[in-house]
């Protein structure tokens, strides 16, 4: 069996990362279970609201804090976690409790968890859409953009991720559609403002997207015209869907009672769930605003907790 | 020593960590950014049969996306 831990990190992206700095400094013996590095912060494209840095990169950024914690010596273990549950229940609510991680390669256990596993891009669920998965629709515009240099295509979305998509498309392609279902943004005017003025970027309101077609690769999408009621099609090479995030907390027990309608983990404002001794920051939880610099706070705050709570239990 | 091609984008997450797991088992490898040279990007859409990147050829050995064990496996780890 491994030795049980004061705590364990499940993430390793803005919020783990943080958390895991904190940890370290007050001499906490802890383990960061994480796939990967960066998580949706890698996947960002130009970063230009993170204080400190004017302008920077999702990958620059996740470098950065890789930087830091290797001041630290602090190591990621490459896992990925399946399920965690009490080791030794005790009363929920009213005593500290010990936690088993289930991870694929192995078994961890530990007297307190933060989970910070973040979020993963939310699918439209049409057809067509596995069909062409890397055939020409991608969920990282930051990755296969740049490959439709003087191409057509559409960016499905309302938020910052399709506002972002739309200002990269403009240098890059040849026309974007920008296929919103609502009959606004939800992302920041200044992104908006901008991609409002361009002139290869053709912005369609209230449109729901019906299917993705094509053959080899992506021919086109045919979307719902919510105000005419009408279908129609439009020819594009590639599809971006840009539509918000999934939470992460497929592992987190349902009984616990701790998540949301949408399957976010419900915290308080000191990052605590109400399970004693489960910590959880950054996109998988139930804070509206998910953001970097958000979750950098709430994974400081969620190892604050953590530090005072393992000094009140300490026996 | 086996050559090995990365075809990457500039800011795409999944090539940085690609790099970093071959520079760190001590291997070299030629790096093609599709991004800037669109010739390279029509050789790795006619190799992979598809968009996303990074893609990694090992001779002949065609790999999507950042997966240590197959690349262990090419590389006859």
């Amino acid at each position: 069996m491994n030795k049980i831990k004061d705590s364990i990190i499940i993430g390793a992206s803005a919020a783990g990362l943080s958390a895991a700095i904190y940890l370290k400094r007050q001499g906490i013996d802890f383990l960061v279970i994480a796939k990967e590095i960066g998580g949706e912060m890698a996947l960002s494209g130009i970063v230009e609201n993170y204080p400190g840095f004017p302008s920077t990169t999702g990958v620059e950024l996740t470098q950065k804090f890789k930087e830091h914690i290797d001041k630290y010596n602090i190591e990621i273990t490459n896992d990925e976690v399946i399920e965690i549950n009490y080791f030794s229940p005790k009363e929920i609510e009213t005593t500290e409790n010990e936690f088993i991680v289930k991870g694929k390669k192995s078994d961890y256990f530990t007297k307190t968890i933060i989970i910070a596993s973040g979020s993963n891009p939310k699918k439209l669920n049409i057809p067509g859409e596995d069909t062409f998965y890397h055939k020409g629709l991608s969920y990282c515009y930051v990755c296969v953009l740049p490959l439709f240099k003087n191409k057509t295509v559409a960016i499905i979305g309302g938020g910052n991720s399709a506002l972002e998509a739309g200002i990269m498309a403009n240098k890059i392609c040849q026309k974007a559609y920008l296929i919103n279902k609502n009959p606004e943004f939800k992302g920041d005017k200044f992104l908006f403002n901008q991609v409002s003025k361009f002139n290869k970027v053709e912005i369609i309101y209230n449109a729901l997207t019906q299917e993705i077609y094509g053959e080899k690769f992506v021919h086109g999408i045919k979307y719902l015209d919510l105000n005419t009621k009408e279908i129609k099609d439009l020819k594009v090479d590639g599809v971006f869907v840009h539509i918000g995030l999934k939470p992460n907390s497929e592992f987190v027990p349902d009984e616990w009672g701790i998540k949301n309608e949408y399957r976010e983990i419900i915290i308080n404002e000191l990052s605590a769930t109400k399970v004693k001794g489960i910590f959880s920051a950054g996109d998988v939880t139930n804070i509206p605003y998910k953001q970097i610099g958000i979750a950098v706070g709430q994974g400081i705050i969620s190892a604050l907790s953590t530090i005072n709570y393992l000094n009140k239990t300490k026996k | 020593m086996k050559k090995i091609i990365i075809y990457t984008t500039t800011n795409c997450p999944w090539c940085h960590t690609t790099k970093e797991f071959l520079k760190q088992k001590g291997y070299e490898y030629e790096e093609r950014n599709v991004e800037t040279n669109s010739g390279w990007a029509n050789e790795m859409i006619q190799k992979s049969g598809q968009f996303g990147v990074p893609v990694i050829d090992i001779e002949g050995k065609i790999i999507v996306g950042f997966s240590p064990e197959e690349i262990s496996q090419a590389l006859n780890e």
